[in-house]
């Protein structure tokens, strides 16, 4: 790794970025990835690998990649972001991108909330969860990625994983690889800790984790 | 394939014609009115050369954000799109803005604000040249003839690709629809796209910053490069000026207007002149000044409520109290005859 | 030499058609030609214009307010171009060939073409462009379609 992490100590994102380059080495495809960011916590991966990385607006990282994946389809297009930025202000772009089934992959790490601004409602947040802007709890379902994809999209490679299954999540992120490399786009959520904004750690965080997995199942869809 | 320089073309057609002679490869674009025809024209062409791509977006965020993506990767990419789209492709322009892509989009005006009119106006040179979160450091060129729409669309890649700042070219419904017997010029070389990321490099590249101080740096470093392109890239016109008393300011297809009125106006024996900024950013600053010290009057012409008026203003040397006067008409094309009658 | 056209009628009327034919014979007669239509919202159903110029000088502003010729096909279209209409000077009103389009059973939809042979008649005779070469551009694109011999005897008729 590059450079020390500018992530909170316990954040989920180090592992999931570590994973992707563990196989990005395994693949000897480091020089062929190309990794654009979501602004959000995604934002501090920038300088986090050692392969090529930028930087592109809230919301805007796919549509970027679906962009650079026309001018050289021959390399790997990585659209990484928060689920602020793949759900909520990029959704029409992720949407599109799947529709048209452009061959990129965009990893969503999904916390719950948006954590960048400090813990406010996300179109993952739950039933009943509180955050900054929904002080008496949310009161709806947050949004499945997976079932919204799949409903534009009957070739694209969807699956979630979580960091606390890491050979799971390590399996997914290959098989997106390849549908991107047969063609296809691939979208891998990931449940992702964020001690900071839930204000847990250690084995709660774990625990935070698993009860996500009500509401987000992991696996492939 | 061979070309006839002669041809009777649309604006339209001789912006997509500009692209191919450019070079271009990639357009991503959203339909709008007065600028749809350059994506259905770009698209007719790449059913003819397939070197040529395009994708039609979701919406104009897209069309700018794919381009961004396209230009990161080394491809000639561009976006052409008018009025609320161009409020829309300020997020990718913002963008471009932050990272110096040469991200080129050719902007056809019309009516403002809100959906407005669908066919003309002088009211997004705002909008163009500062229309983004930052300063402004684009390069904004007017053309006001059909075959200088050809010749700066064409231009619009080689300074972006040169001196990577954003590039627009700012026109209009009119001037697009005008279809005129033309002589392209179709000499000169292009500039060779070179990409930002690529298999040969490890970049790592940001548009936010921990610290203010960075950002500022970084600002200070983009105005020093454009200011030393202002030096090569401004353009005017300046039309019988030679000792002229009161001095017509005007831009786009209204300083074509301006002209006949300028040649109409001296056959009566009036003394007046014309000065037509080409590139409205940077704006050519240094030949306004030197023109106006033996000018009584600058009178503005503009289809917009006064953006161009504060251009000219921002340009003029301090100590310079010359009267100012104006006929602005936001979002109405203006006849030559209405130039004359100022005049009167 | 310079000659400005004002050409106007409903949507749907050909206007843009023989626009193009009248441009395309000047063009190939070696003259300098503008021409730009009104368009957008106006295209759905309501007036529509072309504003042509030839001159054997380069045009450099491509509208204007003083048309040497003004063809009005329909009362709409009359209402729009009023302020045109006053600083007109040569009108050609499709109301004031009635007779003749009755007696020689012009269809409605080639009175287009029956105007452009009026106007392709005043071009030739101003030395801009001879008909034979309007009609042969106009046999070029309507030949195979329906109702070309109507179309082709309406231009005959207008040129007379």
């Amino acid at each position: 790794m590059s450079k020390d992490s500018k992530f909170c100590p316990g954040c989920g994102q180090t592992m999931i970025l570590q994973t992707l380059y563990r196989i990005l080495q395994e693949q000897k495809s480091e020089e062929k990835a190309v990794l654009g960011l979501d602004i959000g916590c995604s934002l501090l991966a920038w300088d986090f690998l050692p392969i090529n990385t930028f930087q592109t607006h809230h919301g805007r990282v796919t549509a970027t990649m679906v962009g650079f994946n026309r001018a050289r389809p021959d390399l790997l297009s990585f659209a990484y972001t928060g689920d602020g930025g793949a759900y909520a202000i990029g959704l029409q772009s992720l949407l599109w991108a799947a529709k048209r089934n452009d061959p990129v992959t965009v990893i969503v790490a999904n916390n719950a909330v948006y954590a960048m601004t400090g813990g406010q409602t996300a179109p993952t947040t739950m039933k009943d969860q509180k955050t900054d802007t929904s002080p008496s709890g949310y009161d709806a379902d947050p949004v499945d990625g997976m079932k919204l994809i799949r409903s534009v999209n009957e070739k694209a490679y969807l699956a979630r994983g979580a960091v606390n299954e890491m050979k799971d999540m390590k399996m997914y992120l290959e098989k997106a690889i390849q549908a991107q490399r047969d063609g296809n786009f691939a979208m891998v959520e990931i449940l992702s800790f964020c001690p900071t904004n839930w204000r847990v750690k250690g084995k709660e965080m774990i625990e935070y984790v698993d009860n996500m997995k009500t509401a987000f199942p992991t696996g492939e869809f | 394939m061979e070309k006839v320089n002669k041809q009777f073309l649309t604006g339209h057609e001789v912006v997509v014609q500009a692209c191919v002679d450019a070079e271009a490869t990639h357009m991503f674009g959203y339909p709008i009115t007065p600028g749809t025809e350059i994506l259905s024209g770009w698209i007719k062409k790449c059913q003819e050369d397939k070197k040529l791509h395009f994708l039609q977006t979701e919406d104009e965020i897209a069309a700018g954000f794919t381009v961004c993506g396209a230009l990161m990767a080394g491809s000639k990419a561009f976006t052409a799109t008018a009025g609320p789209g161009t409020v829309l492709m300020q997020d990718a322009m913002g963008m471009a803005d932050g990272m110096r892509l040469p991200f080129v989009t050719i902007i056809a005006q019309r009516g403002g604000p809100s959906s407005g009119t669908v066919i003309y106006s002088q009211q997004e040179v705002n909008l163009a040249i500062h229309g983004g979160n930052g300063e402004g450091l684009r390069l904004v060129f007017s053309p006001s003839t059909v075959e200088e729409l050809y010749r700066l669309t064409r231009k619009a890649f080689n300074d972006a690709w040169t001196y990577r700042f954003p590039t627009v070219v700012l026109t209009d419904g009119y001037l697009l629809k005008t279809k005129q017997d033309v002589t392209l010029d179709f000499a000169g070389e292009n500039v060779e796209p070179k990409p930002l990321v690529s298999e040969h490099t490890q970049k790592n590249i940001r548009n936010i910053y921990t610290f203010e101080q960075e950002l500022m740096d970084e600002l200070e470093n983009q105005k020093k490069d454009f200011d030393e392109m202002a030096k090569t890239v401004t353009e005017f016109e300046s039309y019988k000026v030679e000792s002229c008393e009161e001095l017509i300011i005007a831009h786009g297809i209204v300083g074509a207007a301006a002209r006949d009125a300028v040649d109409e106006l001296q056959a009566q024996g009036k003394s007046v002149g014309l000065f037509r900024p080409i590139t409205l950013s940077p704006f050519p600053k240094d030949e306004l000044n030197k023109l106006v010290k033996g000018v009584n009057k600058i009178m503005i012409v503009e289809s917009s409520m006064g953006q161009l008026r504060d251009l000219v203003k921002q340009s003029l040397e301090v100590e310079n109290k010359i009267k100012i006067e104006g006929l602005y008409k936001p979002a109405v094309g203006i006849e030559v005859e209405e130039i004359v009658e100022l005049f009167k | 030499m310079n000659i400005k056209i004002l050409l106007s009628g409903d949507g749907g009327q050909g206007i843009q058609l023989i626009a193009n034919m009248i441009c395309q014979a000047a063009f190939g007669s070696d003259f300098h030609v503008t021409s730009i239509p009104n368009y957008g919202l106006e295209q759905r159903g309501g007036v529509s214009l072309n504003f042509i110029q030839i001159s054997d000088k380069k045009i450099v502003y491509p509208k204007f307010t003083k048309p040497d010729i003004l063809l009005i096909m329909s009362p709409q279209a009359k209402e729009r171009v009023v302020e045109y209409e006053k600083n007109g000077k040569l009108k050609l009103e499709i109301g004031e060939y009635e007779q003749i389009l009755k007696e020689n059973n012009v269809p409605r939809q080639s009175q287009n073409i029956f105007c452009l042979g009026l106007i392709a008649k005043i071009l030739e005779e101003r030395e801009i462009l001879k008909k034979e070469n309007v009609f042969e551009l106009l046999e070029k694109k309507l030949v195979t379609k329906s109702g070309w011999e109507e179309n082709a005897k309406s231009f005959e008729l207008g040129t007379l």
